[in-house]
Parts: structure tokens; sequence; C-alpha cells
């Protein structure tokens, strides 16, 4: 019979002097300060500036809280984030299954065609979509020749058009987190469950799926932050009408010359991302506690 | 005595190393065909002649290249940059860029001041183009001759415009308000609009100018707004297309040539801007680019004379609006872009 355990060393390993604990992460704590947490102040110090001559206003985020287009933009970003999350996972998570359990031969190849996508850039991919999706693309033009549709399918500069190509950049990102997460649950758990009369539905939603909370989460989180913080992909399969937050912050930076403005957006965009890690951190505590994992 | 042989030999040693290498300036501008000509016309006869050596960097736009210089607080890496009068008038007023002084930079004298006074003092404008009526000879056989041209049923589905944070979107406006009744700047209702009646019956919104371009040589627009430099390059291309100035006139993008404030080879810089605005380049890259000059003592074939900015007259039938007041009325521009204009295209 198969225990699931979550073994923690019985006694804490002593190395010395307190101080020698922490040597491995002086390097990365080096770089994470000047890379990340330096500019990250920066970036809310300049949030405070004003466009004119002035001492810290709150003007750029009062702004940010009241304009009806921006508010648009941010709830167009979290819809966006949270279909491409959902799709992400939903797709990844057969394949993920598939690799932990196969031992076919297949199973290097199929491995290496779901990670790669990430060998082309982000822009590559995303014009390959460009030339599927839109009204003159491969789809459309496919479907008009065969006298299916007399009309394009709008099938890009929306909505739908950056889900997919988004989906498509993040897939082999989930298909990693999940494949983690499966193949840390036992396979003799399933074979136990089979013998004792589970049927395959059963052991999936009863077994596989609530054991692999952790990896569906961590799934999410990625899908999620990746899609909320993606500029490429929404900036040419979005069209002109798809605002997202870091759509915005671009054509503040770099047009409007407004950086006041655009590091309250970026500040906004950060905090959604850390309250989505929050919530997620969360749902999966709740989880285990109600699965008593 | 063996110390001061040392330290004497190790000077003389460093004089010839010194003395061997050329003088370096990296100048920041636009690839494609605008690279080949700049090097061929300018930049080729400045090396010659000066002997620097010139490292040419083709990355980022005008836009992306004064973002660097304002995050680096005029330290950008490159000594040169082409960029707009818009931006020489901000970076001039963020301490961001050089002055120029005819001291300094002696052709600027021969600038006609219609133009050259718009980009303010850090920016040395070394080529002005138009906003043309590009359009398709094959599918329009009448040559059009005003902007309203656009509106025409005929066109309905066939044109493309640019986004809004493509400056042609507001030049644009600005035009329709003023040939609609309107300004050029407080009363844009009448180019608000008739950008939304355009927007109507256009296919879309693209920001880059490359990509609008790919409309037009394909066949799915048949006119379009376009800079009148790069129409022309299609027109040469054998392109079944023509460009118009029409009747009710054009705003022009007005280029400049910068030196960041702390540019690290300041005197090189300040030579290559004047060497650029000298009689010869600038008749040089007129006739190799295809665009105009704010130098009305150029000479240059009729045949281009006849298409591009080039005489105190053409200059002053420009609309020229003040770059800093729309500056300042950009982003609330960009808001009613949004609101009145790309919400109705289809």
């Amino acid at each position: 019979m198969a225990v699931i355990a979550f073994s923690t060393p019985k006694e804490p390993i002593h190395t010395g002097l307190p101080i020698k604990g922490f040597l491995p992460l002086t390097a990365p704590s080096i770089v994470l300060m000047l890379f990340f947490a330096i500019p990250m102040g920066m970036m809310i110090g300049i949030s405070f500036q004003s466009q004119t001559a002035g001492g810290p206003t709150f003007a750029s985020y009062s702004r940010f809280f009241s304009n009806d287009l921006v508010l648009a933009g941010l709830t167009r970003t979290v819809v966006m984030s949270g279909l491409v999350a959902i799709s992400v996972t939903v797709l990844a998570y057969p394949l993920a299954y598939y690799l932990a359990r196969s031992t076919s031969r297949w199973r290097t190849i199929i491995f290496a065609l779901a990670i790669a996508p990430e060998l082309a850039g982000v822009v590559l991919r995303t014009y390959g979509w460009l030339i599927i999706l839109e009204d003159r693309g491969f789809i459309n033009s496919a479907l008009m020749w065969t006298g299916m549709i007399s009309e394009p399918l709008p099938l890009s500069k929306n909505l739908f058009g950056v889900v997919v190509g988004l989906t498509h950049v993040i897939l082999p990102f989930g298909v990693l987190s999940l494949l983690t997460s499966l193949q840390g649950i036992n396979p003799n758990l399933e074979k136990s469950a089979q013998i004792l009369g589970a049927s395959r539905l059963d052991v999936i939603r009863h077994i596989i799926l609530p054991l692999s909370v952790p990896g569906i989460v961590s799934s999410l989180l990625i899908g999620f932050t990746m899609a909320a913080s993606a500029y490429a992909t929404p900036a040419l399969l979005g069209g002109a009408g798809f605002k997202v937050m870091a759509t915005m912050v671009y054509e503040q930076v770099l047009f409007y010359l407004d950086w006041p403005f655009a590091a309250v957006m970026a500040n906004v965009l950060l905090i959604l991302m850390l309250t989505a890690g929050f919530v997620g951190s969360r749902l999966e505590s709740r989880l285990h506690q109600k699965l008593h994992l | 005595m063996r110390f001061s042989a040392l330290c004497a030999s190790a000077l003389v040693t460093m004089g010839l190393a010194a003395s061997g290498h050329a003088e370096t300036l990296i100048v920041n501008s636009y690839g494609g065909p605008y690279e080949t000509i700049i090097r061929e016309r300018i930049i080729e006869p400045f090396e010659a002649k000066f002997g620097i050596d010139v490292v040419y960097d083709a990355v980022g736009s005008a836009s992306q290249d004064y973002a660097k210089i304002k995050a680096t607080n005029g330290r950008p890496g490159f000594d040169v940059v082409v960029m707009t009068a818009s931006q020489s008038l901000e970076g001039c007023k963020e301490g961001l860029l050089e002055e120029f002084s005819p001291d300094e930079v002696p052709n600027l004298v021969h600038l006609s001041s219609v133009i050259a006074g718009v980009a303010g003092p850090c920016g040395a404008v070394h080529e002005v183009q138009y906003l043309s009526l590009l359009y398709r000879k094959d599918k329009l056989p009448e040559q059009p001759n005003s902007w309203n041209a656009l509106l025409d049923d005929r066109l309905e589905g066939k044109i493309i415009l640019p986004t809004f944070q493509n400056v042609m979107a507001a030049y644009l406006m600005e035009i329709f308000s003023v040939a609609h009744g309107g300004d050029l700047l407080d009363n844009v209702d009448p180019g608000f609009a008739a950008m939304a009646k355009l927007a109507g019956q256009s296919i879309g919104f693209e920001q880059s100018s490359s990509v609008m371009e790919t409309y037009i040589k394909g066949g799915e627009v048949w006119a379009m707004p376009f800079w009148n430099g790069r129409a022309q390059l299609l027109v040469d291309s054998g392109l079944p297309v023509d460009y118009v100035l029409p009747k009710e006139g054009s705003i022009p993008l007005v280029a400049t040539l910068n030196v960041p404030k702390h540019a690290a080879n300041r005197e090189a810089a300040l030579r290559f801007v004047n060497f650029f605005l000298e009689k010869a380049s600038q008749e040089a890259w007129v006739t190799g680019y295809k665009v105009g000059s704010v130098r009305t003592d150029i000479d240059v074939p009729d045949d281009i004379r006849a298409r591009q900015i080039t005489t105190e007259a053409d200059l002053k039938a420009l609309l020229l609006p003040d770059l800093a007041a729309v500056a300042s009325r950009l982003s609330a521009w960009g808001e009613r872009w949004e609101r009145d204009v790309v919400a109705v295209a289809k």
C-alpha cells in the first residue's frame, strides 16, 4: 500500500556559523537588489512625480482610477490573462500526464515538440499566428476558397486572436510545471485504486486531480502572470482597439512621454500579479487542507 | 636612467598607438533603405573628409532612442541621433540634448528660418517630408487632389489609417480639422468628426508605416496617408502607385539631427551635424533619399524639385502647428481618438 508522505529532516542540519547558511544567497540577493529592487523603487518614486514642476503628487494615481479607458484596459488585461491561464492549463494537463506516465519511445519526441515553440522568439511565433488568423490569412482564405464562408471570420485583432497566440507562447511553461507535479504522484496509487475497483474516471477525479493541485495552481499562475505582462502578442494580434496594461505602458513611455503615468500603470500591473500569486497560494493551501493532504 | 628611458619609450608607444586609431563616432538612425543611402551619401564622404570612423547603429525607432536618452540622462551610448522636431523640443526642455550654435555648426545659418525654428535650438533640421495622399493608380484612374477623396464611397473598405501612436494620425486629424473649418490646435472638433467618418470606411489601423505599406502593395488598400519620402520610394520601386500633396495642404515631418547632452564624442558629433547640413550633402541626401530640405539654396533636378519641399514658397505653404502645444494635447487627443475614432471602425 502506497503512503503519501511529506517528509522533513528530523534533525536540522547545522553548518556551523549561521551566516554560512546565507552565503549561497549572496549572489542572487545582490543581483535581485541591483536589477529588481532598486529599479522597482525608482519606478515607485517616478509614479509620484509630477509631469510639470512640483513636489510628489498622487495626480497620476487619481487619473488612473478615474479614467474609464484605462480601467477598461485593466479589466481587459484581467479577462485576457484569466482566459489564457485556463486554456494553457487545460491544454497542458493531458499532455503533461501523458509525458509523466508514458514509457513509449515517442515520449521524448512529444516532449521535444511540446517545448519546441520556445526555440522561436515570441515575435516570430506571433507573426506566425497573424498569418494564420488575419482576415486574408490561411484559415479565412481556405474557408472562403471552399465556399464555407463569404466574409472573413473575425479571428484576429480581438480577444480571441490574442488568447490563441498567448496560449501557444505560454503552453510549454504550463506543461513543465504540471509535469513536475504529476511526476511526483506515485503511479502505484492509481494501480491500487484500480485493483480496488475504481474506474479510470474515479482515479482521475479522486486521486490524480487532487494530488496535482500544486501543479495546476502553478500553471494557472504562470499563465496569468506571463499573459498579464505580455506586450508583443497583444500589440500584434490585438489590433488598435485592444489595449492592455502592457501596451498602454509602452504608449505612455514612448509616445506620450508621460513616465509618471506609465509608472502608475506598471505598479498596478505588479500589484495585480502579486494579488494573483497570493490568491493562488491561499487557494492551494485551502485545497490541501480540504483534501487532507 | 633606465627608468626614464622606459617611461619615454612607453609614452612614444602610447602616442603612436593613439595616432594609429582614428576617432570614432556613433550615429544612431534607421535601418532599411535609409541605412544604405545614408552610408553611401553622407557617412562615407564624412569619414573620407575627416578621418573619423562612423559606427552606424540602426537599432530602435526615434521614440525608442529618445526614451533611451531620457533614461540615461543624456548618456545613451551614441553621439548623433536622428529624431523629430517634437523630440528635439522635449529633449531641449529637459536639458537632455546639446544646444547648437552657429559658431559650432556654421551651416545652421543656411537653413530656412520658416522650419528650422520649429525644432528649437537642439534640433538641426536635415530633412523634411510632408504627409501625402498615396493611392493606387490602377484602381483610381483619376488622381485625387483633395484629402476629402478618402471619404469617397468608392473607397469604402479600401483605406487604412495609422494608429494614434503613429504621429501621422494626429497630423491627419489636424489637416482635416483645417479643411473642415476648424484649426490646428484649439478647435479640432471638425477634424475628429472627419476622422470618425474615415474610420467607418477603413479596414483598420496599423501603427507601423512599413506594415501599412504592405496593404497598398498587396492591393487591399487603394489610398492612405503616407510620408512622401517613403511614398516616393514605392513609386521608384515600380509599383502602380503615386502620391499627391492635396490642395488643402499638409503638415511636414521635420526630421532632426540631435546630439545627446553627454555624448562621448561631442566634437566629432558637431562636425557630423555640420557636414550633413553642407550644401553638397543636402543635395546628395535629397536626390538619394527623395525628401525635402530646408536649405533652399540647393541645386536639384527639376523632377525632384517638383515633388519635394525645396523652396521657400514650398515651406511657407505647409501647415505648421506649434509642436510644443501639440505635445501637450496628445494625451487628451489620444483618448478622444479611442472614443470617437477607433470605436466606430469596422
